[in-house]
């Protein structure tokens, strides 16, 4: 690395709390994601992870704290979350694309959503034509880069879930958001294909590792729920545990008031061409299990830092 | 081996058989009925058919009218003018209702009240309302269908998943977007079904009101003809409307076809 630079932060949250009525689900989460980052979410069931990552996506705001989404340009004051919106990227599990459009349309829709508007299209109709050219054209670029230049006319329906979520991935890339999140992306796909999708996003790293080189802003930030520990060390650079079995009695609590987090640890980043080995991650693997996953776990969660 | 798949040569040839049989039954029961009585007009051979349809085209010098043109004119206006606004007042409502709350509040307890009043009970309050003109059987066909197809496009839109919509506003969508390019979309192809299904029930409707008050159309000649022991001009009408709904029904598979199709596949 030539350029020492440092390092920018893309997502902010400021001591986030959620409950559902008298269920405590998050508390006092504070949580900095810096630009470039690839951070992996874990944590044992009923944790909160997915209402963590509503509460960033915007659709489901937390009951307590702030979510700020840094701009990439220099000078703009971070945004608060107050809804879903174009700075954050999101691919589901499932009802992962629009099915009434086919894979190309799909990637170039938010291009089509986010710089037209209704009266454009209607009233401007050969200025649209034309910039619709230059969209389906860059649409096509990024799904040749998740290796679907040969299915960009497949309607979902017609196309594997492995390569609905490549799709989805294109489509969330295409816009430049300054965050992506995803959650559970390969939880329905099968071990192989789960595999090859980890691959493309280790690409993604690869990218910003060259970004970083040459003295850029590295491209691609995420943040990946998963429960599966494996995909969680490979993909990630740095493994985030929320837990609800953490030592709040040392907080002088009386009741269990949420899940926080308890465990932050950077990860080995792997070549994407390099054979896997899980074995290299049973060390952490372990130490996850024991400090994130155990119902008996009496450990402090991650101070606060200044 | 129940479900056994056949050719389609056997296919064609069994439906040819059927349309045979039928026909070949209904000569024999008209044969029969004119042993018995040679000038039976309840089961008319087929020169009584053919005189029967030469009627109906022919023009009349001392009425001035055609009855086959002047009856599909009024019968097929009525029904597509009544269609028309039922159609566009049912996507209206039901999207409205599907995307905004106080909406569905509002709209959603009266019309699944009002779906379930057979509208042809209420032929004479509209009769009362608007009168015994083209308003009347507009009324007749929008209040029979609008209700229900109301709310199967309001239920399409409820089945939307809000996955999909969140994920619009995180591609830089506004309000009026989601509705017009992400949901309508979708809402299209089960509208153009709702209104398949419905074309029956408004033809129903329409021909229940001309049979009432009309003096022109088909359920007008029908009723007339009818009282009149003229089936050999009644039975030409039920084939026509048999037709046309079939038509009908035809080419709204094929528009749904060519405007959504990834739907059909999907399914």
């Amino acid at each position: 690395m030539t350029d020492k630079q440092t390092p920018q932060l893309a997502l902010h949250c400021q001591s986030v709390s959620h409950w559902f009525g008298s269920k405590k689900v998050l508390y006092d989460v504070n949580l900095k994601i810096e630009r470039g980052q690839f951070v992996s979410l874990v944590g044992p069931s009923g944790c909160g992870k997915s209402t963590l990552l509503r509460a960033i996506v915007g659709t489901h705001l937390p009951r307590k704290g702030n979510i700020l989404v840094h701009s990439k340009e220099e000078g703009a004051t971070p945004a608060p979350v107050t809804g879903p919106g174009r700075d954050r990227g999101i691919v589901y599990q499932h009802y992962s694309l629009f099915p009434f459009l086919t894979a190309l349309e799909n990637v170039a829709i938010g291009l089509k959503l986010d710089e037209t508007n209704i009266p454009f299209r209607t009233f401007r109709w050969f200025a649209w034509r034309k910039l619709r050219k230059q969209h389906l054209k860059l649409a096509a670029e990024y799904l040749d880069r998740v290796k679907l230049g040969d299915a960009m006319h497949l309607y979902p329906h017609e196309m594997s879930g492995g390569m609905r979520q490549r799709v989805a991935i294109a489509q969330a890339l295409v816009m430049k958001p300054e965050i992506i999140l995803l959650d559970e992306p390969f939880g329905a796909l099968d071990e192989a294909t789960r595999e090859e999708l980890q691959r493309a996003l280790l690409l993604l790293y690869a990218e910003n590792k060259t970004a970083l080189k040459q003295g850029e802003v590295p491209p691609f930030t995420l943040i990946i729920v998963t429960h599966e520990l494996n995909e969680a060390i490979y993909v990630g650079d740095r493994l985030i545990g929320l837990s609800q079995y953490w030592d709040w009695q040392g907080e002088q609590l009386t009741e269990s008031p949420g899940a926080s987090i308890v465990y932050d640890v950077p990860s080995p980043v792997f070549d994407p061409d390099a054979t896997r080995d899980f074995e290299i991650f049973e060390e952490q693997r372990d130490a996850v299990r024991n400090e994130v996953f155990d119902p008996n776990g009496k450990k402090p969660r991650i101070p606060v830092e200044a | 081996m129940i479900r056994r798949p056949i050719s389609s040569l056997t296919r064609i040839s069994l439906g040819i058989l059927s349309v045979v049989c039928l026909l070949t039954w209904y000569s024999w029961l008209s044969h029969r009925q004119h042993i018995a009585n040679p000038n039976d007009t309840t089961i008319p051979n087929w020169t009584q058919l053919t005189e029967g349809v030469k009627k109906t085209v022919t023009w009349n010098e001392r009425t001035e009218e055609r009855w086959l043109t002047d009856d599909a004119k009024a019968t097929v206006i009525r029904l597509f003018s009544g269609l028309g606004i039922a159609v566009a007042g049912a996507c209206l409502l039901g999207i409205g209702m599907g995307c905004l709350t106080p909406m569905e509040a509002f709209f959603h307890p009266p019309l699944s009240f009002l779906a379930k009043i057979p509208a042809t009970a209420v032929l004479a309050v509209f009769m009362a309302l608007v009168g015994l003109g083209m308003e009347m059987y507009i009324t007749m066909i929008v209040f029979g269908i609008l209700p229900s197809m109301a709310i199967s496009v309001y239920q399409a839109v409820k089945e939307f998943p809000e996955e999909l919509q969140y994920k619009a506003y995180t591609l830089g969508a506004s309000h009026m977007e989601v509705i017009w390019t992400i949901i309508f979309p979708q809402v299209l192809p089960k509208l153009i079904d709702a209104t398949r299904l419905m074309i029956g029930p408004a033809m129903v409707y329409l021909i229940a009101a001309e049979m009432l008050f009309g003096d022109v159309g088909f359920g007008y000649r029908i009723r007339i003809q009818s009282k009149l022991l003229s089936m050999n001009v009644v039975y030409p009408y039920l084939a026509l409307l048999a037709g046309f709904g079939f038509i009908m029904d035809y080419m709204l598979k094929v528009f749904q076809r060519k405007i959504s199709p990834w739907f059909e596949a999907r399914h």
